[in-house]
């Protein structure tokens, strides 16, 4: 990263970026700021040339914006440790007698994970006005309707087991005409539930990310600047 | 690369590919480690059929085999975390979230879908114009044997029209992006595009009107043997399950950057499938996927067949009545 090291060779300013929503913590569904300690030893060269590993990686365009280093990810690999946080901005400030590494992360994955509920719930909804539809639909062949009942009326034949499952003792299979009452209250082709049951899984999924990845990031940034770099050989 | 000769074919010339069970690792760590991933395949199998074979009408309905499956996915993925098989395929939140996206899509728009064009219509119209009371001595047959002939007549369809996917180039464009997948794990079998989804789906086992516990058997065997096609767990696997059944090892050979590799081990739950055809290879990979390991995000996947269908059609036409010399070449991977 040595083209992107130069300009933290002096002090540094704060370096927010301003770009985006305005809505106040809006941004936080999708954004991740932080801050984890450098070591006052290390220049901000050094600092940023033990992240280098971390960041270029396939697929990462890397750069310099004022103070700060810009990185920017075109769909990362499976394994890239920094693949939910497709966009980031990183500076080095100082704080008190020693120097933190800032960090603004920008993640399309959390975006949509937190936006996945809605499609879910859009697929219930859709399972519901279809039902509704059929129901309608089938109403109105009240005629044709009637002959199906008919047939329905007619006893079904009652399956049986087989000698050899009647003698290892599975349960007999219910007779078809027994239970009737219970499905004709009918609930239609589609269950919305599936949808319900995805869009809560989504939003506890979210809650997972937006806590778990910062960690693993704040994490990932404190190990990459704790590891002295290797002078490359040969 | 040199590769292995196996049968007529090279394996392993183009990617790294470990043929023959001889030369895969082994379960590392004490005997309880060993004794659970030795044991634990046979173990749930035998259960989950001991299970539906004895459970009563009241518990042995859908509902109870959905409510199965999301424990058990849960379970399998607590053992990818104990006992990855390689580090390089383990479960991030971003894959995870990706690959829940497609099981989500599965359960709620592909299932809609398929009530209307695929396998619901399908089975709902034969069922329809044949008498199926000459099917009665199927209903007849001991509870183990209907479910036996339903998995392996199932993955005898599935089989066929996977090998179709390999070998004919508009199915091959429904089925190349779930290729695209760079590491397995339990989900990965949902990723791909929703038309190929569809047509894997489709399968005749579904038209016996079997008894409904024979049906709840039959995808006892597929959840407890088919499920670990993409799995990331390192198993010793028994050497006559391996015979019979598909394996993750042999799922990740099917899945690996050597193009010899992917044309192998199409079945999806009883790999004698494969052996009988010859398309078995008996081996492991860990590198997969395509054009160097590009992995295919979400979008991509969603619109590969018809972006890549309508390119090769305009190539074709072209090509055909030589019109335009500017249409684009025929591009089977993009070079994005």
């Amino acid at each position: 990263m040595s083209e992107a090291a130069g300009p933290w060779g002096a002090a540094v300013q704060s370096a927010t970026p301003a770009r985006g929503l305005r809505i106040p913590y809006v941004d936080m569904i999708w954004r991740v700021r932080g801050e984890v300690p450098v070591d006052q030893t290390l220049t901000p060269e050094e600092a940023f040339a033990r992240l280098d590993p971390l960041l270029r990686t396939p697929g990462t365009t890397l750069g310099v914006e004022g103070n700060a280093l810009v990185y920017a990810k075109h769909n990362p690999a499976a394994q890239d440790q920094m693949a939910t946080f497709t966009r980031g901005r990183l500076w080095i400030e100082r704080a008190g007698a020693g120097a933190v590494l800032r960090f603004d992360l920008f993640s399309h994955a959390l975006l949509l994970c937190f936006l996945a509920p809605l499609l879910f719930l859009g697929f219930a909804q859709l399972a519901v006005t279809i039902n509704a539809y059929e129901a309608a639909a089938a109403k109105a062949e009240g005629a044709s309707q009637k002959d199906k009942k008919k047939d329905e009326d007619k006893p079904k034949p009652v399956k049986k087991l087989n000698p050899i499952d009647e003698f290892l003792g599975a349960p007999a299979p219910e007779d078809p005409n027994k239970k009737k009452d219970k499905k004709d209250e009918d609930e239609g082709r589609h269950s919305p539930e599936p949808g319900y049951f995805l869009a809560g899984l989504f939003a506890l999924l979210y809650l997972l990310g937006r806590w778990l990845e910062p960690w693993l990031a704040r994490r990932r940034f404190r190990a990459a600047l704790a590891e002295p770099v290797v002078p490359a050989t040969s | 690369m040199a590769g292995v000769q196996v049968g007529k074919r090279i394996i392993g010339a183009t990617a790294p590919v470990t043929v023959g069970w001889e030369n895969i690792p082994k379960v590392e760590g004490g005997p309880i480690k060993q004794f659970v991933f030795t044991y634990f395949q046979p173990a749930m199998l035998f259960a989950a059929i001991l299970f539906w074979y004895y459970a009563p009408n009241w518990l042995a309905v859908a509902s109870t085999a959905i409510a199965i499956r999301l424990g058990w996915t849960v379970l399998l993925l607590a053992l990818e975390w104990v006992n990855p098989r390689h580090k390089s395929w383990q479960l991030t939140w971003k894959e995870g979230i990706s690959d829940a996206f497609y099981v989500g899509l599965g359960m709620t728009f592909i299932g809609m879908a398929d009530a209307y064009i695929g396998d619901g219509a399908i089975i709902g119209a034969v069922q329809g114009a044949f008498d199926w009371k000459k099917f009665d001595w199927f209903t007849g047959l001991p509870l183990l044997l209907q479910a036996l002939l339903i998995s392996m007549i199932f993955d005898f369809g599935q089989y066929w029209m996977h090998r179709a996917m390999h070998n004919w180039h508009p199915l091959w464009l429904t089925h190349a992006p779930h290729h695209y997948i760079t590491q397995l794990n339990v989900q990965k079998g949902a990723v791909g595009n929703p038309v190929e989804l569809f047509l894997i789906g489709l399968g005749i086992g579904g038209l016996f009107d079997f008894l409904p516990r024979a049906f709840l058997l039959a995808g006892a065997i597929g959840m407890t043997v088919g499920v670990y096609q993409h799995i990331n767990v390192r198993f010793n696997v028994p050497r006559w399950w391996r015979f019979l059944f598909n394996t993750t090892e042999h799922h990740s050979v099917h899945h690996s950057r050597d193009y010899e590799g992917t044309r192998s081990n199409y079945s999806g739950t009883w790999i004698i499938w494969d052996r009988m055809f010859g398309t078995c290879v008996d081996g492991e990979a860990e590198l997969l996927g395509m054009e160097e390991g590009r992995r295919m995000h979400i979008g991509e996947t969603m619109v590969y067949p018809f972006r890549e269908g309508w390119r090769d059609s305009k190539a074709w036409l072209a090509k055909k009545f030589g019109a335009r010399a500017a249409a684009p070449q025929a591009q089977l991977e993009p070079a994005e």
